[in-house]
């Protein structure tokens, strides 16, 4: 995999080759010039270590990463490694501590990630102990440079990395800016581990036109369909992506014929007892309903219709992912709005009704393309050549933005591609 | 609890097996109906349970949403194809209170692919509220506490 043009048939990336998937030669790239790389990954939320003292391990690549609040107020992260003989330090998922002591032979770190204490350092009895010139200075953990969005943590393994906001560029900030404008309150964490490399995922996300196909649910009761107002757009890099939809902007029998036209729906529409479910109490500025906003390389924010979360997508080895999606409402959110968003949770997560299907197409994917490792996928549904913002769903050209600007990051971009 | 009416007893074990057997059967309708018309059915991350959050991987408040998830099941989710087999730890009968029987039940789910190859898919704990009326027990409640909350691949069926 040395020579970029051999990987990609393709400049404007409209072929993607099935090897990518299971390479491990890419995935140490990865994480070495993408996870480690210039880029900013989501850590979690403020909310999520509320108190002074807070932790919550998330992980940046494969590293498992510690984020806490220390006794100012302040948020910092650092790698969970014991500078001294690579222990785990945090050993639960969350937790409230006064120090990091790590079990093996109680080294002590501070929330910032300074080494503070190291037992017997001076020896028993005037023997054994470090040698003189060791210094507790020299020893911290390893830190991750952090930055805020409006509750959101980032963290970046990178002194160049250009910062948090012109990194996200105004698109994101502006719409993830506007689902966290006001004081959020937790909902609750739903995980799915998917048998499937990480960048299955990351395409699914960006990829406009799955979504009312796949998801029956969906075109069902117009949360998407791709005969309304809706659209895939990126940041001018590429390496995000929104992909948008306005509830009630195409009519039931229009739509209708549209799939069945397209023999993508047999004559036959399920009904709910409880209409609630797909409700869409206004709440956004410009009546938009659903936003999955992918946020490179980690993140996704999604808002469908009132259910709002954060998605953390991590890379278990190259064959398996594991998504935690983290619902919330606000905080001035009454009982009925709280409730509400809870009924909508359904839609997403491992059971999600719009959602869970994508467990099953990434698999088959994986297999597939794992038993039979040749040729590539084609990518051309919004048209080839330059990588362009459509006001329409029947368009997978935010899935060309991802490979555009992970190849440039990876160094394996083909001469003349597009970016 | 010592002194459980044996009748109380029997029903709440009837119930408990014959839920896991519709589920393994396929006989989602008559699952279904062991909930009483208010009865909730929550499966709830062991996590969420911790953090006391409300949010669960499927979440319903009444039976006729709990026929909504099916419907969709039956109708529009495409999902992984297999057989479930749950099995059941005896049932522990905390109280029975105004004809409510509080129960708890460990339960695994092994999940089988249609060429044959099995795996465990879930471990976890009902928490159950049982109403007992002569000879019919029906779940005011049912919490699937999933210890398995890292749920491998998808839920589909019910737990």
């Amino acid at each position: 995999m040395n020579d970029p043009n051999a990987i990609w048939q393709r400049r404007d990336y409209s072929r993607v080759p099935f090897e990518l998937y299971h390479d491990p030669e890419i995935y140490r790239l990865e994480q070495d010039k993408l996870f480690r790389g210039p880029t900013w990954s989501v850590l979690g939320l403020e909310a999520e270590i509320p108190r002074l003292g807070d932790y919550r391990i998330c992980y940046v690549g494969d590293v498992p990463v510690v984020f806490n609040r220390d006794a100012e107020g302040r948020v910092n992260a650092f790698v969970n490694r014991c500078a001294h003989r690579g222990a785990e330090i945090a050993r639960e998922p969350f937790g409230n501590v006064q120090d990091f002591t790590c079990i093996y032979h109680n080294w002590c770190y501070s929330h910032q990630g300074d080494l503070v204490g190291v037992p017997f350092a001076r020896g028993v009895k005037g023997r054994g102990g470090m040698p003189p010139n060791f210094d507790m200075g020299q020893h911290g953990l390893r830190t991750l440079r952090v930055a805020t969005l409006k509750g959101i943590i980032f963290g970046t393994f990178s002194e160049t990395t250009e910062p948090l906001e012109s990194y996200l560029g105004p698109m994101v900030v502006e719409n993830v800016g506007e689902i966290f404008d006001k004081p959020i309150r937790l909902l609750g964490y739903q995980r799915q581990r998917i048998s499937a490399n990480w960048k299955l995922y990351l395409e699914n996300v960006r990829d406009a036109y799955h979504a009312s196909i796949l998801h029956e649910f969906n075109r069902t009761f117009g949360l998407s369909r791709l005969t309304q107002t809706s659209g895939g757009h990126m940041d001018d890099r590429h390496r995000h992506a929104m992909l948008f939809q306005y509830k009630g902007s195409d009519a039931d029998d229009e739509a209708r014929k549209a799939y069945a036209d397209d023999r993508v729906q047999r004559d036959d529409y399920m009904t709910l007892n409880d209409g609630s479910l797909v409700d869409y109490i206004r709440e956004s500025q410009n009546g938009i309903s659903t936003r999955i906003i992918s946020i490179f390389p980690n993140a996704v924010v999604h808002q469908i219709a009132n259910c709002l979360g954060i998605r953390r997508v991590r890379a278990r080895g190259l064959a398996e992912l594991e998504i935690e999606f983290l619902a919330f409402g606000y905080q001035d959110d009454d009982d009925a709005m709280t409730a509400h968003r809870v009924n909508q949770a359904n839609m997403v997560g491992p059971a999600g009704l719009i959602s869970m299907e994508d467990g099953e197409a990434l698999e088959l994917v994986q297999r597939a393309t794992s038993a039979y490792g040749e040729g590539e996928g084609i990518v051309e549904m919004g048209g080839t050549g330059p990588l362009v913002n459509l006001d329409t769903r029947v368009n997978e050209i935010p899935v060309r933005g991802f490979w555009s600007y992970y190849s440039e990051l990876l160094g394996i971009a083909p001469n003349g591609a597009e970016r | 609890m010592s002194g459980v009416d044996p009748a109380v007893r029997e029903q709440v074990e009837r119930l408990m097996v014959d839920s896991a057997m519709f589920i393994d059967r396929d006989e989602l309708d008559a699952w279904v109906d062991c909930f009483e018309p208010e009865g909730r059915y929550v499966v709830m991350p062991r996590e969420n349970r911790i953090l006391d959050l409300p949010v669960g991987i499927i979440h319903c408040e009444t039976r006729a949403r709990i026929q909504d998830r099916i419907v969709c099941l039956r109708h529009a989710n495409k999902y992984n194809p297999h057989f479930d087999r749950h099995i059941l730890s005896a049932s522990r009968i905390n109280d029975v209170v105004d004809g409510v029987a509080a129960v708890e039940t460990n339960f695994l789910v092994v999940q089988t692919t249609k060429t044959g190859e099995s795996r465990l898919f879930c471990a976890g704990c009902y928490e159950d509220r049982i109403r007992v009326r002569g000879d019919t027990a029906k779940f005011a409640e049912r919490i699937a506490v999933l210890d398995t909350f890292s749920v491998p691949t998808l839920l589909a069926t019910p737990v």
